[in-house]
């Protein structure tokens, strides 16, 4: 990829928080990446019968595409969307 | 009770009486367990990728949910196409695969493989089992699950030794369905009022919700001209004066001439398909839109809805029949212009019972859809046929119509048919494949002949894989690329050897008594069909293409709507 495209693909964070199942972790990434996105960064942590999951995520579909699929799985409790532009100039 | 006895157990606390599968090594106490249960009937068929497709054809056919059953490794990777086809069509249906012990999982066991995470894209849920005591209540939640909401497939995979293992776990009790809030349909009343040229575009939603009734309410509340997709065949009935057909790649002239002119589509339980709007840009440009879906990722999933409510279609078209029987719509010159535009631009096919001609594809469909019960049930493979089903019969109910429309599988036909008269015993089911499809799953002539099924089979045979050469001739310079099947075998002496008597016809006059012999018998029977090799399903769009381009035979060059149907 060139430096150009990737400064205009969009990148977002997304927090998710699942029922710990077997395969929750390979459900969500699945999800993630048949609907066009790629993880760039990712991180999770485990309380008692959930799981949460903090993804950044890179693709130009519309993210509220990827946040109706995610929700549809059975065992997410919620997700969270924040586009990473407005992530980093809430820290700033 | 071990584990295999709760499962049984789950089923009859459903209604569950019919399953479809195949036994192996991991799935054999479930087998041992059926032994003694004469309340449930397992249909042995003869592949367990027809086992999925019989149980989604079974689901189709009654509402009800379809099982599978099937063993680790390859049992179950034969299941993944069926479940596929159910994921696409959203069919509810509770899968279960044994799998190897818990010790062996991740050694490379004996027919192990890793069911949960290949199928983690064409499943609604699935479960590894690794609890005896979770079982009950997985069970529950799965068999609830699959056919709740937008229903689809459940896999339930399950060691053996969880199969065998005594269960301290308490009988799961039913889950309960929440009850949804009566919708508010004001805003989306006022829309509908305003617009002057409003279409209904219906799909496989309606059925799936069991809607049916309440969508004919509300059609007929409206007079609203309608198109439907291919999954929503049969929702207005048989006879509906404002119904334009399928729209899309192979849609009619009229149902994608309404589409483009009308100015408000109203969208019920449809997920707007590519097959079914082609090129988005060029979809509807002049409309607003209204969608009404039981799925919120549907919701602007493809194209922006002006105006959206989820929920369940039952109460929604209610409420809107309800707000509209006081103050009708005044759309009589737009009914008019859809009715002018059916008769000039809906599915055309002669119907010349005299000719010593071969058979035309489209003809003979319409003999078989005047000649057929009107709860004959028909169930498709995928191709030319399929299309021309979907063109020239005309359905009374959506139940009818059994196609594979998302996943579009070959050798879907036949084994959904198996399924749909296990479904019910008594009515006609009728399965139309091309000689292609046929040989997909031609080894379930075995499971006809065993359950001695009253199925009629129809074989439109033109020997070759006539989409695929009709896309090849039309879109690739009639390259002709291994679609050759002039080295078919003799079907009628095929079914034969499986006991099944057969017919064989290839000119029109002989369309009329080739049906009415099958239909007549006391038994399954299939009709050979000799077909011409080169006829093609018409209108076609390019795919990718917009549904303004549409191509006929008379004109094998894009050629705009407009121009054709105005």
């Amino acid at each position: 990829m060139s430096p150009q495209a990737e400064c205009s693909t969009p990148s977002y964070n997304l927090n998710c928080r699942m029922q710990s199942e077997a395969a929750a972790l390979e459900r969500l990434c699945q999800v993630v990446r048949v609907r066009g996105f790629r993880i760039s960064e990712m991180s999770m942590s485990s309380g008692g019968e959930h799981l949460d999951i903090a993804l950044t995520l890179e693709g130009s579909r519309p993210i509220a595409m990827l946040r109706a699929q995610l929700e549809k799985l059975h065992t997410v409790e919620e997700v969270l969307v924040q586009p990473l532009s407005s992530v980093r100039s809430a820290l700033g | 009770m071990n584990g295999a006895q709760h499962i049984l157990d789950a089923f009859h606390r459903h209604n569950i009486h019919t399953v479809f599968g195949y036994p192996g090594g991991c799935i054999m106490p479930l087998y041992d367990a059926l032994v003694d249960d004469v309340g449930v009937e397992h249909v042995l068929c003869r592949h367990e990728q027809a086992c999925a497709l019989a149980a989604d054809g079974f689901a189709r056919a009654s509402g009800d949910i379809g099982v599978c059953i099937a063993t680790s490794g390859p049992g179950a990777t034969n299941l993944i196409t069926g479940v596929a086809n159910a994921y696409m069509d959203s069919i509810p249906m509770l899968v279960i695969s044994g799998q190897v012990p818990s010790p062996l999982i991740g050694t490379d066991a004996f027919q192990e493989t890793d069911i949960l995470g290949m199928t983690l894209g064409i499943v609604k849920h699935s479960y590894l089992v690794d609890d005896a005591n979770a079982l009950p209540a997985i069970m529950e939640e799965a068999i609830t699950l699959a056919q709740s909401s937008r229903p689809g497939p459940v896999w339930v995979d399950i060691p053996k030794n969880i199969l065998l293992a005594d269960v301290a776990a308490p009988i799961a009790t039913k889950a309960e369905t929440p009850e949804s809030n009566c919708p508010d349909v004001a805003e989306a009343l006022a829309m509908l009022r305003s617009a002057k040229r409003p279409l209904l575009y219906s799909g496989g939603g309606v059925s799936l919700a069991q809607a049916e009734d309440s969508f004919r309410q509300f059609v007929q509340a409206t007079g609203m001209p309608s198109v439907v997709t291919l999954k929503g065949i049969g929702n207005p009935g048989k006879g509906n004066p404002y119904n334009l057909g399928m729209l899309g790649m192979h849609g009619s002239r009229a149902a994608n001439k309404a589409v483009e002119e009308c100015d408000l589509l109203f969208v019920i339980g449809a997920r707007l398909d590519d097959r079914a709007t082609g090129k988005l840009d060029g979809f509807a440009p002049n409309a607003r839109m209204i969608h009404i879906d039981a799925d919120a990722a549907e919701i602007n999933k493809l194209r922006p809805a002006d105006l959206a409510l989820r929920g369940d279609l039952n109460q929604i078209l209610d409420a809107f029949t309800k707000a509209l029987s006081s103050e009708p719509l005044l759309i009589s010159d737009w009914q008019k212009q859809c009715k002018t535009w059916h008769t000039t631009g809906g599915f055309q096919a002669a119907d010349n019972e005299e000719s010593l001609a071969p058979i035309s594809g489209p003809a003979f469909v319409r003999q078989l859809s005047k000649i057929a019960p009107d709860n004959a049930v028909i169930a498709c493979d995928v191709g030319q046929h399929q299309m021309w089903v979907a063109q020239h019969y005309e359905f009374d109910h959506p139940r009818h119509h059994l196609t594979s429309g998302g996943l579009g599988t070959m050798g879907f036909g036949l084994p959904a048919a198996i399924g749909a008269q296990f479904a019910d015993r008594s009515s006609t089911v009728i399965n139309v494949t091309g000689d292609g499809s046929f040989m997909m799953n031609a080894q379930e002539l075995a499971t006809i002949r065993r359950y001695n099924l009253p199925l009629k089979l129809i074989i439109l045979d033109n020997q070759c894989l006539g989409m695929v050469r009709q896309q090849q001739e039309l879109f690739y310079n009639n390259r002709e690329s291994h679609i050759n099947l002039d080295d078919n075998p003799d079907f009628v002496a095929m079914a034969r050897a499986f006991d099944i008597p057969a017919l064989h016809i290839e000119r029109t006059d002989q369309i009329r008594r080739g049906i009415e012999a099958i239909l007549a018998y006391d038994g399954p029977m299939l009709l050979h069909v000799a077909i011409s090799r080169e006829e093609n399903v018409w209108p076609i769009v390019k795919p990718g293409g917009s549904n303004k381009e549409m191509i006929d035979e008379t004109r094998r060059t894009s050629a705009s709507t407009k121009e054709q149907v105005a």
